[in-house]
């Protein structure tokens, strides 16, 4: 009866459409102008239909009163287009909400984001390539939940930090895992020439290579059942990179796309330095007094001596004490060019990039030429191959060195009120000595920035090769083998005429690493293995081999200025470095769904590793996770509610340590320490030396221990236009291996054992939405917000903190029992009644305190504010970026105010201070307000650190920033139709655009001493100021 | 064709299981050892411990028993800053007593043949400790170096630790009596003092008691142990000094003239970065050592404690501040100045003159050209004449003398004005302690690990060993 009804009605529309027809043609292609080759066309209220053709164009007969046309694509939004009174059409598709979004999880693994269990933040290529930036990390500021990054200064190539989910571990491990198409990938930052403290050269973090062009898609993972099968190495959580693959145009025809960016870059904060009293001492002028402004009122007076030049002349000041004569304008060029193809038997995708930059500092200028294949061969239905190569070549020259005690360093205090650093060229003569110095005992900047080098040469290639073979439908081997090979050259040295380093020095330090992995994966995927139930089994073995081999040479007291070869020196200081690790991994997973609509997963991985004691280097972690896709459950329709789903996880996973920890040694020494570096070296006095480890070799150790349980939810509302992902998370890390400080009376300064217990809690909070949606305007929102809490809960018996970095001026970040990462300083004295810095009644100065804590180095909550505005074919894309609560310590500020050359020092210049905010203690409980004065302001402001104390430099960390901008115009395809061009966008882009809101004055509150391979948030000194980068971008495709 | 592909993964798994633990045996580092040579060990404790002596005690302290008018980071005014004295409190306990301890062990389970060893091993030992207990009074002594059985030293009195390190003086020289007459461990290379003489090195520890028991002395009655220290062989030429040597070459320099160079530039007497106090420089006038020490061409006058010096001012010598200068660790005017002490103190006042005269005539000496690697020196008709000159001492020239005789040797120049109260110092401006400092704080790693650390007392409390 049906059929006979339905052939009826297809005769009665048969005829009528007879009766009466026009034909509307069209073409249809996305919001970047390409076409869509397959689209849906259909009349609306009829069967009568048809699809896009290679070209995206359609033409369909339709009945004369048609006035609606349906056109639907896979991934786009349905559409109807009005057709009344027109015969052709232009027909531009939205992107649509992917309901069943694809999120690639460990191993590579990728699955529907309805199966998982726990929270995986996955942020695509136009979403990391707004705004490109140098350093890929950085691209995630603002854009995902739960990481905290973390950036050094404006040095270029410097190293960015991504914590997950905080700090959980006291021996440092808390950079995440990061796999590149399946490979793990060392991301390390060596430090070079010392310690952070003392002239500290950042030449970036190991994941600073990756190309941002070349990335499809970043997964974060981020709780432990989201790592569980990495295994210990992702304790700290994983960032998964998936690069493109080859895939041609939807024409069939080969892909070129060509993106290129040219930016200027220049100071994103300026000191507010002041200009009414000039450089000198107790208000007399001294021209050799250079970053150092307590001297006279600027008069227009005449001295015998101008700074730098030492000419009699007017004394005058500069604006901004002529930091922008000094720092230039630098130049940030990015060009990306691909080149890809894909059809049933190969595809393969050619990319080649280029960051070309040149520093604001003068002489620092950077290159990095990439080059990745990504090739995959289809040798029969069965078996696939893939191949990756990346190849990352940087050079650098003349970044700068930062922390303190190095000649090399010219952070923002080194700048006077009336010094014109113009003056410094020229900075040598003919006969190679320096001149115009910025004093008797101080180099001349651009003798520093032109005849010493801070050079870095890195070699990097990254290479994957995978196989995989389909056994059956259901069963599938696949192998996959990865090599990761960084040759690192740096060059240091210091021109013999240096002051400081006055018979000229350098250093050559050689790093060589190696990083292989082996995955051998079987997967049983049986999706409908009964009417409700599917089935997904994988199991693994993992084999893991990291080797890191350096070699350093220092040679000191040169003879012939720039001839940097052992033979010319007098001194030489060899020094050399080997490390090797493997581990072994076996690993399985089942995923369970029910109905589609609930997925149970467990996993279980047993390491061996060779940094373990033998008897205790095998440990095992299981996770179990479970995803309920309540509305399918329930089978709610709503217009209201669209999708509901609640996960929950429990994952306990273990970790290793580094090698050789094990046995007690003696290590061959070739430098007695000193203050202020001043060191002796080896062979002293004809005789070598060796000296025992300062580390107490454990007994028993066990590996590390880190449970995780995580909750969270994923909202949809009104049409998929609102979303709401939140996650809340418990981790408690028990067992952690740790170097413990021991007395040092015992002999020993620490002992290697498992102690402590460090708890993280957090709330993970995404919104998203669409606010506006109409045909020529869309604007899209979303707000990131994490909060963690870190607390550690034990330490050891009587072990109250934990040092976990150390910086100087009597500042330490540690771990303190009770609390979470501190930066731990001397504090004023205080009038515990009214909380006021108490005063020392002999002098006026305030008195110090014990140290303490003086708070978290890490945020109390960051929040990302991500738009991206659609008019017509203009994109307006910008990120917010909030990080509240905090502190950090800021040599540089308290340098600037120490030394009076800002703004805030001017009050009370002339005549004698009182520290009104201080007090006296009367000797008999009470006190009373400060009356001792001391001799001037200048008196004031370098009291402040006396005895050590810091706490006038520690500052509340809390930002606001807009971190990136880009607007672009999409050109209108006609422009080009039957050209090769097949899409063109222009557009306006720019990072780091401004400080909106900040409480650390002068400094941008994001610099940081220390850098990816330390916890030393909190801690600023000297660094190169931080840059903002404007400019322009163009996109095509071919 | 499918039996074969299972059974190449078969073979794949089974050659990577038994691979497994011959791969995993991979964790002895290549570039360490298991055992060391004390001839490579002794090394490392004797120029780490004097390289930080010189660059932490030396360049930041020479201002407390003021010889410097002024150091940088210096603690002069009350403040040892908790973080500052981490560094000595570290090389001595960890890089010296920890490496000692192991090499003392070593030397003690080889048995007499290596008498010698362990004899160095005991004197460097009980020397640390002596300087520890003259830092921070009460320090860890019978528990400390046992980190199992002990893993938070207890911390002994003063008396205690300066008691035993006199008893460990006492073994040192009872094995290096024992030494037998051949067999002996060759230990030329590793004594970078005396270069494996042990006569030298028992007339030092027996030197070094007496300066120990010196400290005793100050409070408690040890005449009979001063009396047993002065009949055996004691310190009595410039030859006998024991000193780590420094060298004008780079990387064997000393660190009081490469403070300078590293952040200031040429030489001292152009950088103007030590400057003699008004004590120092008066008690230096009419002196020949005076221009061995102090650089003083415009005759201009010595500038206030806590100062830093301007062009014009007097500085101290290139002749002090050079390269090579050696650290001194124990020089015989020392010695010669205690026995005049010592005889002054019985009414032998003969005994006194001598040997005050003595004890002058050797650091004249040192300074005027027995110090190695002199730059300047004073005809030694002109050392004769000056000491022929000396009026007959009080107990106050006497004091003196060990002032100036202790000149650039922080702990021995702070215990000398600690102990004699001579020359009188006061209490820097800005201080926020009423006297000189008297102590160092514990430093905060030993604090937050050992449960058992006194309470840091204020900087100006007397230790133990002052009257």
């Amino acid at each position: 009866m049906k059929k006979l009804f339905l052939l009826a009605s297809m005769m009665f529309f048969g005829i009528a459409t007879m009766l009466a027809q026009r034909t509307v043609t069209g073409v249809i292609s996305d919001s970047s102008g390409e076409t869509l080759i397959g689209a849906n066309v259909i009349a609306k209220g009829s069967a009568i239909g048809t699809i896009t053709d290679i070209d995206g164009s359609f033409s369909l007969e339709v009945p004369e009163g048609a006035a609606m046309l349906v056109v639907s694509y896979t991934g786009y939004q349905t559409q109807e287009v009005d057709i009344a009174n027109l015969s052709n059409v232009l027909i531009t598709m939205l992107e649509g909400k992917i309901l069943d979004e694809i999120v690639v999880t460990a191993l590579g693994i990728e699955k529907q984001s309805r199966t998982l269990g726990y929270s995986v933040d996955q942020i695509d290529a136009e979403e990391l390539n707004k705004a490109r930036s140098a350093n890929v990390v950085n691209a995630l500021q603002g854009k995902v939940t739960g990481v905290t990054i973390g950036n050094t200064d404006g040095n270029l190539g410097g190293s960015s930090k991504i914590l997950i989910r905080g700090a959980t571990s006291l021996s440092g491990n808390n950079n995440p895992l990061w796999v590149v198409d399946g490979v793990p990938i060392n991301n390390e930052q060596y430090v070079s020439n010392g310690t952070r403290i003392s002239g500290n050269r950042d030449f970036g973090n190991g994941a600073s290579i990756i190309n941002s062009d070349d990335v499809a898609t970043m997964s974060i993972l981020k709780g432990a059942a989201a790592t569980a099968l990495y295994g210990s190495r992702a304790a700290a959580g994983a960032v998964i990179v998936t690069t493109k693959s080859g895939k041609g145009n939807k024409d069939g025809s080969v892909k070129v796309e060509l993106n290129t960016s040219y930016r200027t870059d220049d100071l994103f904060i300026t000191p507010r330095y002041q200009q009414q009293y000039g450089m000198g001492d107790f208000a007399k002028y001294d021209s050799s007094s250079i970053g150092f402004d307590w001297g006279p009122e600027l008069l227009g007076q005449s001295v015998n001596s101008l700074p730098i030049s030492g000419e009699p002349g007017v004394l005058q000041g500069y604006d901004d004490n002529g930091i922008k004569d000094f720092f230039r304008t630098g130049r940030t060029v990015i060009n990306n060019l691909s080149i890809s193809d894909g059809s049933e038997k190969m595809n393969y995708r050619l990319s080649l990039g280029a960051l070309n930059q040149i520093g604001v500092l003068p002489g620092a200028e950077l290159d990095r030429y990439n080059a990745s294949l990504n090739v995959g061969l289809n040798h029969t239905s069965k078996l696939r191959t893939t191949f990756g190569l990346t190849f990352a070549k940087t050079n650098s020259i003349g970044t700068g060195a930062t922390g303190a005690n190095d000649p090399n360093i010219i952070g923002l205090g080194a700048f006077s009120s009336t010094m014109d650093p113009s003056l410094f060229d020229p900075w040598i003569d003919d006969a190679g000595n320096q001149i115009n110095q910025a004093g008797p005992i101080s180099n001349n900047y651009l003798w520093i920035r032109n005849e010493n080098r801070n050079d870095r040469e890195d070699t990097r290639m990254i290479a994957n090769l995978g196989t995989q073979y389909k056994v059956t439908d259901d069963l599938t081997f696949s192998g996959r083998y990865g090599y990761d090979f960084d040759q690192d050259n740096r060059f240091f040295s210091n021109r013999k005429g240096t002051i400081q380093r006055l018979p000229g020095d350098y250093r050559i330090d050689n790093i060589n690493s190696v990083q292989q992995n082996i995955d051998l994966i079987a997967n049983y995927a049986k999706p409908d293995l009964t009417e409700k139930f599917g089935l997904n089994v994988i199991a693994g073995y993992n084999w893991n081999k990291r080797a890191r081999s350096d070699e350093g040479y220092f040679g000191s007291n040169l003879s012939i200025p720039e001839l940097f070869a052992p033979g010319n020196t007098e001194q030489t200081v060899p020094s050399r470095f080997f490390s090797e690790r493997v581990l072994f991994g076996a690993y399985a997973s089942a995923d369970i769904t029910y109905d589609n609509w609930a997925t149970l997963t467990v996993t279980g991985r047993n390491d061996w590793s060779s940094t373990l004691p033998k008897e205790n280097n095998s440990y095992f972690y299981p996770s179990v996770s479970l995803a309920v896709v309540l509305t399918d459950a329930l089978n709610i329709k709503s217009d209201i509610l669209n999708y509901a789903k609640f996960r929950a996880s429990w994952a306990n996973v273990g970790n290793d340590t580094d090698p050789y920890q094990l046995d007690q040694v003696f290590n061959p020494i070739t430098t007695a320490t000193g203050q202020y570096g001043l060191n002796v070296n080896f062979p002293f006095n004809g005789a070598l030396a060796f000296s025992k480890q300062n580390t107490l070799a454990p007994e028993n150790l066990l590996p590390e221990d880190q449970t995780s349980i995580e909750l969270g939810a994923e909202l949809d509302f009104f049409d998929y236009r609102l979303g709401l992902d939140v996650s809340v998370f418990n981790t408690q890390n028990n067992d952690q291996i740790l170097a413990l400080p021991i007395p040092q009376t015992t002999g020993f300064g620490f002992f290697l054992k498992n102690v402590g217990r460090v708890d993280n809690r957090g709330i993970e909070v995404s919104l998203d939405a669409v606010p506006v949606q109409t045909k020529n305007f869309t604007w899209n929102t979303g707000i990131n917000f994490t909060a963690v809490r870190t607390e550690v809960v034990e330490l050891a018996e009587d072990v109250d903190r934990v040092l976990q970095a150390s910086a100087f001026g009597s500042v330490q970040v540690v771990a303190q029992e009770g609390s979470g990462f501190e930066l731990f300083a001397i504090p004023f004295l205080r009038d515990s009644a009214t909380n006021r810095p108490l005063i020392n009644p002999n002098t006026g100065t305030r008195l110090a305190g014990e140290a303490q804590a003086m708070g978290s180095v890490l945020p109390d909550f960051t929040m990302g504010f991500v738009n991206s505005l659609d008019i017509g074919p203009v994109n307006l894309s910008f990120t917010v970026d909030w990080r509240s609560g905090g502190v950090m310590k800021s040599a540089t500020v308290e340098n600037l105010q120490n030394a009076g050359l800002v703004e805030e020092t001017l009050q009370n210049r002339e005549g004698t201070f009182i520290d009104t905010e201080g007090v006296i203690d009367n000797g008999d409980g009470t006190v009373r307000d400060n009356d001792v004065p001391l001799a001037s302001a200048a008196a004031f402001w370098q009291s402040l650190d006396d005895n050590s104390i810091s706490e006038a430099s520690i500052f509340d960390a809390s930002f606001v920033k807009l971190r990136e901008v880009a607007l672009s115009y999409t050109l209108p395809k006609r422009l080009f139709k039957g050209s090769f061009v097949r899409g063109l966008s222009v557009g306006i882009e720019g990072r780091n655009v401004a400080l909106i809101w900040a409480k650390v004055p002068h400094v941008d509150p994001e610099n940081n001493l220390f850098g990816a391979g330390a916890d030393g948030f909190g801690v600023e000194r000297s660094s190169v100021p931080s840059t903002r980068s404007i400019g322009v971008n163009l996109k095509a495709t071919f | 064709m499918k039996i074969l592909k299972y059974l190449s993964l078969v073979l794949i798994l089974s050659f990577v299981s038994t691979s497994c633990d011959d791969s995993l045996d991979i964790n002895t580092n290549p570039l360490a050892a298991t055992t060391a040579d004390p001839n490579v060990v002794l090394p490392f404790v004797l120029a780490q411990y004097s390289n930080r002596h010189v660059t932490e005690l030396g360049t930041r302290t020479m201002d407390v028993p003021q010889h410097f008018t002024a150091c940088f980071n210096s603690p002069r005014q009350g403040s040892t800053s908790i973080f500052l004295t981490g560094n000595t409190w570290s090389m001595m306990y960890t890089q010296v007593l920890g490496n000692l301890l192991l090499v003392e062990n070593d030397a003690a389970e080889a048995g007499p043949s290596s008498n010698n060893i362990n004899a160095i091993a005991k004197i460097l030992k009980a020397n640390v400790f002596f300087e520890l207990t003259s830092i921070w009074e009460d320090v860890p002594f019978t528990e400390a170096l046992n980190a199992i059985d002990f893993p938070k030293p207890l911390f002994d009195k003063q008396e205690d630790v300066l008691r035993g390190a006199v008893d460990i003086l006492d073994e040192a020289m009872a094995l290096i009596d024992a030494i037998p007459a051949d067999g002996v461990f060759d230990v030329t290379v590793g004594d970078i003092i005396y270069g494996g003489d042990m006569v030298n090195w028992r007339v030092y520890a027996n030197s070094l008691k007496l300066r120990v028991l010196m400290v005793l002395k100050n409070k408690v009655d040890v005449s009979s142990q001063i009396a047993g220290t002065l009949a055996q062989p004691l310190m009595e030429s410039n030859d006998q000094a024991a000193l780590v040597l420094y060298s004008a070459s780079p990387g064997g320099q000393n660190g009081y003239n490469q403070l300078v160079e590293a952040f200031f530039g040429i030489s001292n007497e152009d950088q103007f970065v030590y400057a003699p106090s008004e004590t120092l420089f008066n008690l230096l006038e009419g002196d020949p050592r005076f221009d061995m020490i102090i650089a003083n061409p415009d005759a201009g006058t010595p500038i206030a404690m806590g100062m830093f010096a301007n062009p014009g001012d007097p500085v101290i010598a290139d002749n002090v501040i050079r390269d090579d200068l050696p650290h001194m660790l124990m020089m015989p005017a020392e010695i010669s100045l205690y026995r005049a002490e010592l005889a002054m103190e019985s009414g032998d006042m003969t005994t006194a003159n001598a040997q005050y005269k003595n004890g002058v005539a050797l650091n004249v000496a040192w300074w005027g050209g027995n110090i190695p690697d002199a730059v300047e020196t004073i005809p030694g008709d002109t050392q004769a004449a000056f000491v022929d000159g000396l009026a007959a001492p009080t107990l106050e020239d006497i004091y003196n003398q060990l002032y100036i005789e202790s000149f650039i040797r922080p702990v021995v120049a702070w215990n000398t004005v600690r102990r004699t109260k001579t020359p009188s110092l006061d209490a820097v401006p800005g201080a926020i302690i009423s006297t000189i400092l008297k102590r160092y704080n514990y430093p905060p790693n030993e604090v937050a690990s050992n449960s058992n650390t006194p309470v840091n007392l204020p900087t100006d409390t007397p230790m133990w060993f002052e009257n």
